[in-house]
């Protein structure tokens, strides 16, 4: 039964008592109940095996033997053996019959009764000196004639003795246990390094154990060969070894075996890092100094791989782990480096971020978290200079210079010495990326190209791809984006750039998909190599796309209007003072709402590029500046400086789609740029014909005709038409506001009247739709928590000239009706300035009414 | 393609103006009296060709036209310090010399002989440039050459490049004191025509606020012409260093201007500059602080004004572009704008949306200034109007008494009689018109004042 026992898998749901408990049962059948009860709860097995046994790792050992249980550990110790004293008081007899009545249940239930009756010391079987002589032998955890183990954790003893023996023998018998199941352990060698020393370091302890064990054994074998037979006893008092002698001698022995089997237990399944912890604590909170002491004097040996490791790691930023003891985890790559061109990407990014993980359970509690953090970054950099910036050099000559011996205890110059190393580290690795990797010329550079900061380079690029841009998506060429981006960097700044800054800047078109202009996808690209995108990350880079791609858009409507202002303002000049009469109040109107445009357009940029990106850029400065700043220092400044661009540049704001207002904003901006450029050809047209009909007349008076037809009864006069001044022009054309008139007197100002309704039309939608969706953005604006926000709203609008509309919901339903009742009008009434009275009428409510009356009244 | 800016300078007092301007602008990129680089004039960032271009040697030559009809001051600069880096090409004195003898037409009338030869120049000039932007005049309208052969050109100008832009650095004579040109309405009021018709933009400069600004600023009782001109030249240089040292914004002339004048005929800026100092104007009292806050305030005020106008309550800005020059925080903008507006320091107009515009721009690093931060305001303003009335009001009164006609009536414009005046005042007179109605909420709905004639003249031709 003992072997069926010992041989399940896991023992540890009996306690000791229980196990006692069967052999009791014989005695006292009051407990038989229970135990066979437990017996039976306990184990799926009926046959509970009833033996006195040490289950070393049962729960009431390891709760006697826990941290703050040891102080009591004599009483926990005893409640085994004092209780099993008393309750085994009368029945030392029984113990040899123990083995047999292991065979079955029956036999042992009947046959220990009759021995019981009788004890004497000198009837002992087997006699105490025998059992002397075995004992050094179990004390080493061998087996012998009366005391075999029958497995590591079950020590059988002789069942013929009595108990008061029995319980000497339990005391006798843990360490014995302990010992074995010790010295099993130190033997096996699963586990890592730090298992290793922690390994060695207790067969140290074992070895001096050993030592007592020897001594013990001679003693034994001195007072055994004094034995004189006719003494009682043999003498065995006299010769001054006895059992109990003897377990007073090994006790304090058995104190640091079982502590030390406490620690193998709590130490299971546990390695590197954290078995330092579980030793550390109890050099650490334990009150005993016997238990300080010796833990102590374990932890100077088991941490000593730890150290290694560290040194390694702090001087070399290498990481020497291969039972991954190490609080820092090497992960498992995932693209080697040479792989392919599109891993190395990521391969550099991994060694910062992926590459090595602090692992927080590893930390050994003999350092700090702090602590830690600095040298997992220590490391981390010299493993990044060695291998990300190829700088192996440097790091050989580092670890060469300021390598030392590192081991515990010695905490003040671990830290000085790892306080200096992350210095160094950390400057050089900032040196590093300053000045082999020009960090900050690329973040100069990509504000430079992709946040605008070169204008003229910008404006010279827009002017240039403008005509080829306007085709669609998929009639653009990458070469010629790249020939235009290269005369661009030519006649600009750009090209006192470094050569390796240029060389990264490139020109490519997005994904096409369907129906889209060369405007929508083409993008401007920096390149951003390894060691480099640690910081600019492919997701930085994505940032930065979209910014840029945001910002070019801006820069695209502004570059249009400003044709378009430089179009008309230059026009005015000759061709549109000479056909005022007829649009005049179109283009007056027209300037005005491409006035407001512009004015939105530019209040927009400077509010992104110089209250965002360029505050942004000064808060980034000052991080990256910084003299203690780490490299995680840097990327987190840096991601950052991006997520403020994206956020306060109306980019990423999660509660209001600013991105899409802007876009739409933009999209009127532009179609309405487009309805002012066919106004404009349409002036010019009427320019044309106006000269051509005033060059006929001249033509006609020059051969001594007249001047003109019927038809241009007033126009009589009109040879001063060549100088289109103002004065000159008003009168000659004083017939011309009659081709106005709905239904005009000429026939074949019909068709012209018909385009002219469509742009004014167009015009008016275009600007009411305009004013509607600044009113709504500006209302949005207003209610943002971010004051900058609102700051760019309050300069909007300077001077209160628009209505931001309060709630998201209210707005949209009113200004659809506002909208749909300047639509409905729209068509009706065919009068211009028409859409800035209705967005007037909002603001000045009566006196808006009034002009529009005036405004029907012309009709 | 830099964008370039042709500059031409007519007259006595746009050609001493130009020659200030030049050497400030040489000063400011580290060019020397030859033409080439400074040594010290390593920091790029700047951009020269705007305004030079480099000849075969690389030295570095002003877009410049110097046109004079008499010798004098054309004589000076080119015997002055800097008179290598000019293209001595470019030079244009009238074979006579006789000068324009402060009669616009006089200045007009001559521009038709000297046509050719300054058209050539112009066009040359032109086709040297990779993308032209536009022009950029210097002259006054008091006297004689500036104000006629600048008008002349003009129009010519207008005619020849009718998409590039024009700008004029126009200075108005002192309306408030006499001053030494007797008949100076009847130059103003002809130039003004033409700075009305034929230029996108006009800067405008007022001989008497310079003086008194100069004698404010400078503790000076009477200053001389060149500290005046000096001045000129710093709003000058001010007002060009967005295109000089390209930023984010305002990288050209077209988006300086265009955010601006909203509507063409309103294209007549007023400027403020401040502070002056030592280094740009020879002792001029230290303005110990110089916030962006305290900067843009002074900008509002109306003693740092380069004209001298009498803005009566409606009087309202229509745009403000404020250039800060130096090291000016963003965010130092923005508390100052928000106090300008809390405190409501400038009235804008009702009909649409006005704001001061800032435009943070680098300050040459070779030139060394006690302050932190200089600013320039350009602004739109209808106040301007007033300084136009009182022209025209000056020109009323002498034109009542029929003064000094004869000499105009002896040259070629008003050989048929004198309604080009009748025209000049008509077109000033519409400007000014234009300018008020901008005060007014109604601007946008009201007749545009041509138009409206033109619809009345309409109604009685349908009536008859």
């Amino acid at each position: 039964m003992l072997h069926l026992l010992s041989q399940l898998a896991d023992p540890p749901l009996t306690t000791p008592l229980q196990g006692a408990r069967p052999s009791l049962a014989n005695r006292l059948p009051s407990y038989n109940t229970n135990i066979s009860t437990s017996a039976q709860t306990a184990e799926p097995t009926p046959k509970r095996p009833p033996d006195r046994q040490f289950v070393v790792d049962s729960p009431a050992f390891n709760e006697a033997f826990a941290n703050p249980g040891l102080r009591r550990l004599p009483e926990a110790e005893e409640p085994g053996s004092s209780r099993a004293e008393k309750l085994f008081s009368s029945q030392r007899k029984e113990r040899p019959k123990e083995p047999k009545a292991m065979n079955g249940d029956t036999e042992a239930g009947a046959s220990p009764m009759p021995k019981s009756s009788y004890v004497s010391y000198d009837s002992l079987v087997p006699a105490e000196p025998n059992l002397l002589r075995d004992l050094p032998f179990t004390l080493q955890g061998l087996s012998s004639t009366n005391f075999s183990f029958e497995s590591d954790k079950v020590l059988k003893l002789p069942d013929t003795l009595p108990v008061p023996i029995i319980s000497l023998l339990h005391a006798l018998a843990e360490p014995c246990l302990l010992y074995k199941r010790l010295s099993e352990f130190v033997e096996s060698n699963d586990g890592g390094l730090v298992g290793q020393s922690f390994r060695s370091a207790l067969s140290i302890e074992l070895r001096a154990y050993l030592g007592l064990v020897a001594t013990l054994e001679g003693q034994i074998r001195r007072a055994l060969a004094q034995l004189d037979d006719s003494q009682p006893r043999k003498g065995i008092g006299k010769a001054g070894v006895t059992l109990k002698r003897c377990v007073v001698w090994t006790r304090e022995a058995t104190m640091g075996l079982r502590l030390m089997s406490l620690m193998v237990e709590e130490s299971k399944d546990k390695k590197g890092g954290q078995l330092i912890s579980v030793i550390h604590s109890f050099s650490l909170t334990h009150g005993d100094p016997f238990v300080v002491s010796f833990a102590e004097r374990l932890l100077s040996h088991v941490t000593r791989p730890f150290y290694d490791m560290l040194r390694l790691w702090i001087y070399d930023g290498e990481l020497s782990d291969p039972h991954l003891e190490f609080f820092v985890l090497e992960q498992q790559e995932r693209l080697d480096d040479s792989e392919n061109n599109n891993g190395r990407k990521v391969a550099a990014t991994s060694v910062w971020d992926e590459k090595y993980k602090l692992n927080a359970v590893m930390v050994p509690s003999i350092i700090t978290d702090s602590f830690a953090n600095k040298v997992f970054l220590i490391g981390k950099s010299l493993n990044f200079i060695r291998h990300g910036c190829h700088d192996a050099g440097w790091v050989g000559s580092y670890s060469k210079d300021a390598s030392r011996e590192l081991q515990y205890g010695d905490t003040a110059t671990l830290e000085t010495s790892i306080d200096e190393a992350y210095k160094t580290t950390m400057a050089r690795l900032i040196h590093l990326m300053a000045t082999k990797f020009h960090l900050f010329d690329h973040l100069k550079a990509l504000k430079k190209y992709l946040l605008l900061g070169a204008g003229d380079f910008i404006a010279i690029l827009m002017e240039s791809l403008s005509t080829n841009l306007d085709r669609p998506a998929n009639t653009q060429y990458r070469h010629t984006l790249t020939a235009q981006l290269e005369h661009a960097v030519r006649n600009s700044n750009s090209q006192y750039d470094p050569p390796d800054v240029l060389r990264r800047l490139d020109s490519r078109m997005l994904e096409l998909s369907h129906g889209e202009i060369g405007w929508d996808v083409f993008t401007l690209e920096y390149k951003i190599s390894p060691p480099v995108d640690v910081i600019v990350t492919p997701h930085g880079s994505k940032q930065y796309l979209k910014v840029f791609n945001f910002l070019w858009r801006v820069k695209r409507v502004e570059f249009a209007l400003g044709s378009t202002w430089r179009r008309c303002t230059t026009g005015s000049r000759v061709v549109l003072s000479a056909v005022q009469d007829k649009v005049g109040r179109d283009w007056k109107t027209a300037r005005c709402v491409i006035a407001e445009m512009v004015h939105f357009i530019s209040q927009l940029q400077y509010y992104i590029l110089f209250e965002v990106i360029e505050a942004s850029w000064n808060e980034l400065e000052k991080a990256m500046h910084r003299p203690e700043s780490t490299l995680d220092d840097l990327i987190e400044a840096h991601a950052a400086y991006l997520n403020s661009i994206t956020r306060k540049g109306l980019l990423g704001s999660s509660t209001t789609d600013f991105t899409g207002q802007l876009h739409e904003l933009l999209k009127t901006m532009l179609a309405y740029k487009d309805a002012v450029d066919g106004l404009y050809s349409f002036s010019a047209a009427e320019f044309t014909k106006r000269q051509e009909l005033s060059a006929k007349i001249e033509n006609r008076t020059a051969a001594g005709r007249w001047g003109i037809s019927e038809r241009e009864d007033d126009g009589a006069q009109s040879t001063p038409l060549l100088k289109p001044t103002k004065s000159s022009s008003r009168t000659p054309f004083a017939s011309s506001p009659l081709l106005s008139l709905p239904g005009g007197l000429l026939s074949s100002g019909s068709s012209e009247e018909d385009i002219l309704g469509r742009l004014r039309d167009r015009l008016n939608s275009l600007a009411g739709d305009f004013k509607a969706r600044v009113n709504i953005l500006l209302g949005d604006l207003y209610h943002q928590p971010d004051a900058d926000m609102r700051w760019l709203a309050m300069v909007m609008n300077f001077n209160d000239v628009y209505t931001p509309v309060r709630r998201r919901k209210k707005t949209t339903t009113t200004t659809t009706t506002t909208t749909t009742t300047e639509k409905a009008r729209g068509p009706a009434t065919v009068e211009k300035g028409r859409v800035l009275a209705t967005a007037e009428k909002g603001r000045e409510g009566g006196g808006g009414g009034g002009k529009e009356g005036k405004g029907k009244e012309r009709v | 393609m830099p964008r370039e800016i042709i500059t031409i300078q007519a007259g006595q007092c746009g050609n001493s103006v130009g020659s200030e301007f030049w050497q400030q602008l040489c000063r400011e990129h580290g060019i020397n009296q030859d033409g080439n680089l400074e040594d010290f004039a390593t920091e790029g960032g700047d951009r020269k060709d705007v305004f030079f271009y480099q000849s075969d040697d690389t030295r570095y030559i002003p877009r410049a036209i110097l046109l004079d009809l008499e010798p004098r001051v054309i004589n000076s600069i080119q015997t002055g310090a800097y008179k290598n880096i000019y293209n001595p090409e470019n030079f244009y004195v009238h074979k006579e010399g006789t000068g324009a003898g402060n009669n616009w037409a006089a200045g007009y009338s001559m521009g038709e002989q000297v046509h050719e030869d300054v058209m050539d120049m112009i066009d040359r000039e032109a086709d040297g440039s990779d993308s032209l932007e536009g022009f950029m005049m210097l002259h006054s309208i008091a006297g004689g050459t500036g104000s006629g052969l600048g008008s002349f050109l003009l129009e010519r100008l207008n005619d020849r490049f009718p998409k590039k832009l024009i700008q004029t650095y126009s200075v108005f004579p002192d309306t408030q004191n006499a001053g030494d040109v007797v008949v100076h309405p009847y130059n103003s009021l002809l130039a003004m025509r033409r700075l009305t018709q034929n230029a996108d933009s006009v800067i405008v400069l007022d001989n008497g606020a310079l003086s008194r600004i100069a004698a404010d600023r400078l503790h000076v009782q009477e200053p001389s012409l060149q500290q005046t001109n000096q001045l000129v030249a710093t709003v000058m240089s001010a007002s060009t260093t967005t295109l000089r040292y390209p930023g984010y914004m305002h990288n050209d002339l077209v988006g300086i201007v265009a955010s601006l004048i909203p509507t063409p005929r309103c294209h007549f800026l007023m400027t403020s500059y401040t502070p002056f100092t030592g280094s740009s104007v020879e002792s001029a009292k230290t303005v110990r602080k110089t916030t962006v806050l305290d900067v843009m305030r002074r900008l509002l005020q109306p003693k740092n004004r380069m004209v001298s106008t009498n803005p009566n309550k409606k009087s309202c800005y229509i745009s403000i572009l404020n250039i800060i020059q130096g090291e000016a925080d963003p965010t130092d903008v923005h508390k100052s704008l928000l106090r300008i507006r809390e405190r409501n320091l400038a009235q804008f107009i009702p009909w649409g949306p006005a704001s001061i515009q800032v435009a943070l721009t680098r300050k040459s690093p070779y030139i060394p200034t006690s302050h932190r931060v200089s600013g320039l305001m350009l602004a739109n303003h209808t106040g301007i109007a007033t300084l136009f009335r009182r022209i025209v009001q000056q020109y009323d009164r002498l034109r009542k008494r029929n003064a000094f006609l004869e000499q105009y009536k002896r040259e070629s414009p008003f050989q048929d009689g004198l309604g080009e005046f009748d025209e000049a005042r008509a077109v000033v007179m519409e400007c000014v018109q234009e300018y008020e109605d901008a005060e007014n909420a109604d601007y946008l709905t009201r007749d545009l004042p041509g138009v409206g004639g033109g619809r009345d003249n309409r109604g009685e031709s349908v009536a008859t």
